[in-house]
């Protein structure tokens, strides 16, 4: 399980940080007295850091730039500001992704485990059951049977291997599949995971993906 | 200044010689003096008064002439007092002097105002800044808290564009450069902009057509994201309810510089409305139909492509479509 180190100076918002990073299973850790932040970070072991830069005290930019001296651990910078100079600056300072408020928890879930998946130190294969999976290729390998998938298909059946066994639903497939410049609509979401579910029928695997009324899909 | 102006203006002056005139050449007469010496003393004085007055309205012509000819000419008329040459009579100093100090506090005083306004702008920065905060968070309680009711988000979505819109609105109006134009990338700023109008752009079953998008132009990727928010939410308002709703995206190269071509099939803006649809507090027909409109939306848009440097101009068919086409200039332009 990753570990997550929120830096918040809003309290209803870091709660509410807390309970989305902890429902989407990651074990959150939080900074609450704004004295010498970065001397509180070196000390707390995590995989990554959501980093607010307005906090009482100092900047998160400055903070971010002190802790980069010791520290790669990713980092994503929140703010309320919504300029470019600070995202420049951010991302100079060795940010490695910048989220402006209000943020879509979807997106921010998904920059999240996408760093994650960028910076964890062993890279396993993408597989489901006895099926191999090549994101470059865009293929699924079963035995000596290949299917060709699609980069709607791909991204749909990527999102739903990441959470295997949960309930995926429409609104955050949509919300991938946008954030990825395919701009889905209701149809045509269907029409992509029919598809797949014929591709993955080809391959032998009949019910992978199965569809819980008014909830979304689950891969089984 | 006119020589007829100033000889009428004088009239009661010389009224005054030609009667002292008369009464010394009576006097003259009634001493015995002889024809030639009152002769001399008529042209003498005559000449007198001439030579004084030519010399007089030379200076006040010389005054007055540029400063009529620059008032005329002055696109900044305050700066009158700082072209004025120095005035060589009376009541001429007097004016210059009184322009000088009407100016000086005419500058004082746009100065407070302006200082006001840069105040007032700093506190609506960082109010946006704060109510983004609570926003956010009720943003992620819709999320974490299933059972409330997904049309809340619709509401908070609508809550942060019109917090966005006051950002906007006093940043185009500010005079100082608070933006940064670098290589930004046109797809990411669309699909930020369409991410984020998701959720209405689906309940409305919008087929979205994007197509070489994948080019980067130089510009502030905040406020692109923000003026393509504002043709979107046009989209959604002005849409045509009879037909599904249609957006097509996609760029172009014109003489070396890049294009943006927005494109939707909604309801359209009438011929005579469209050259004003960028002026602010327009509404047009539109508008008054749907009531939603503020006039502001497609004002700010264009204020922002000004400032960044890019054209946008406004194609339209009443019924059919409206096309927006945005023109970045190349990036050679910048690298100069």
């Amino acid at each position: 399980m990753n570990t997550i180190l929120i830096i918040e100076d809003d309290i209803a918002l870091r709660e509410e940080l807390n309970t989305l990073l902890t429902n989407s299973g990651y074990n959150v850790k939080m900074i609450t007295e704004f004295i010498d932040v970065t001397e509180q970070m070196k000390k707390i072991s995590t995989d990554l850091v959501l980093l607010d830069i307005t906090l009482p005290n100092e900047n998160g930019e400055a903070i971010l730039q002190q802790y980069r001296k010791s520290s790669d651990t990713p980092v994503i910078m929140l703010t309320s500001r919504t300029g470019d100079m600070d995202e420049v600056l951010s991302i100079s300072y060795g940010a490695d992704d910048y989220i402006t408020k209000p943020y879509n928890p979807t997106i921010l879930l998904l920059r999240i485990s996408a760093i994650l998946k960028r910076t964890a130190k062993t890279v396993k294969a993408l597989s489901y059951r006895d099926v191999k999976v090549s994101v470059a290729k865009g293929s699924l390998t079963r035995e000596d049977k290949e299917q060709i998938l699609t980069k709607n298909e791909m991204l749909i059946f990527r999102h739903l291997l990441d959470h295997v066994g949960e309930i995926v639903s429409r609104d955050d497939l949509m919300t991938v599949l946008w954030d990825n410049d395919e701009f889905l609509n209701d149809n045509a979401l269907s029409v992509n995971i029919s598809r797949l579910r014929g591709k993955l029928e080809d391959l032998g695997l009949t019910d992978a993906i199965e569809t819980r009324k008014k909830q979304g899909y689950i891969l089984r | 200044m006119r020589f007829r102006d100033y000889i009428k203006d004088h009239a009661l002056i010389i009224t005054v010689y030609a009667a002292s005139l008369i009464v010394i050449e009576i006097f003259l007469k009634a001493f015995g003096t002889n024809v030639q010496a009152m002769g001399v003393v008529a042209a003498v004085f005559i000449l007198m008064a001439f030579v004084v007055h030519i010399y007089d309205l030379r200076r006040r012509k010389r005054f007055y002439d540029v400063l009529e000819t620059s008032v005329k000419e002055l696109d900044k008329k305050y700066l009158l007092p700082e072209v004025l040459d120095e005035a060589h009579f009376l009541d001429g100093k007097i004016l210059s002097d009184t322009l000088q100090d009407c100016g000086k506090s005419m500058t004082e005083n746009v100065t407070s105002e302006k200082r006001k306004m840069q105040s007032f702008r700093e506190y609506i920065e960082l109010w946006v800044h704060e109510i983004k905060l609570p926003v956010s968070a009720l943003n992620l309680m819709c999320h974490n808290n299933k059972e409330i009711d997904p049309k809340m988000k619709v509401q908070l979505k609508r809550i942060d564009d019109y917090i966005d819109n006051v950002l906007y609105y006093a940043r185009s109006e500010n005079a100082e450069k608070d933006y940064i134009i670098k290589e930004t990338p046109l797809n990411r700023a669309f699909s930020a902009a369409a991410g984020k109008n998701r959720e209405e752009l689906q309940l409305l079953n919008a087929t979205i057509k994007a197509s070489n998008l994948d080019v980067s132009v130089m510009t502030d990727g905040k406020w692109l994201e923000f003026i393509i928010g504002q043709l979107l939410d046009n989209t959604i308002k002005y849409r045509d309810e009879e037909k599904a709703l249609e957006i097509r995206v996609s760029t172009k190269k014109e003489n070396g510089k890049t294009e943006l071509i927005y494109e939707d099939n909604g309801t359209g803006i009438l011929k005579e409305d469209l050259p004003r649809i960028f002026e602010k507090s327009f509404t047009g027909s539109n508008g008054r139909e749907t009531q939603k409109s503020t006039g502001m939306g497609l004002y700010i848009v264009k204020n922002l492509c000004d400032r960044l440097g890019h054209t946008i101009r406004a194609e339209s068919e009443k019924g059919k479509y409206t096309r927006f086409t945005i023109t970045f200039a190349d990036n050679d332009y910048y690298c100069r």
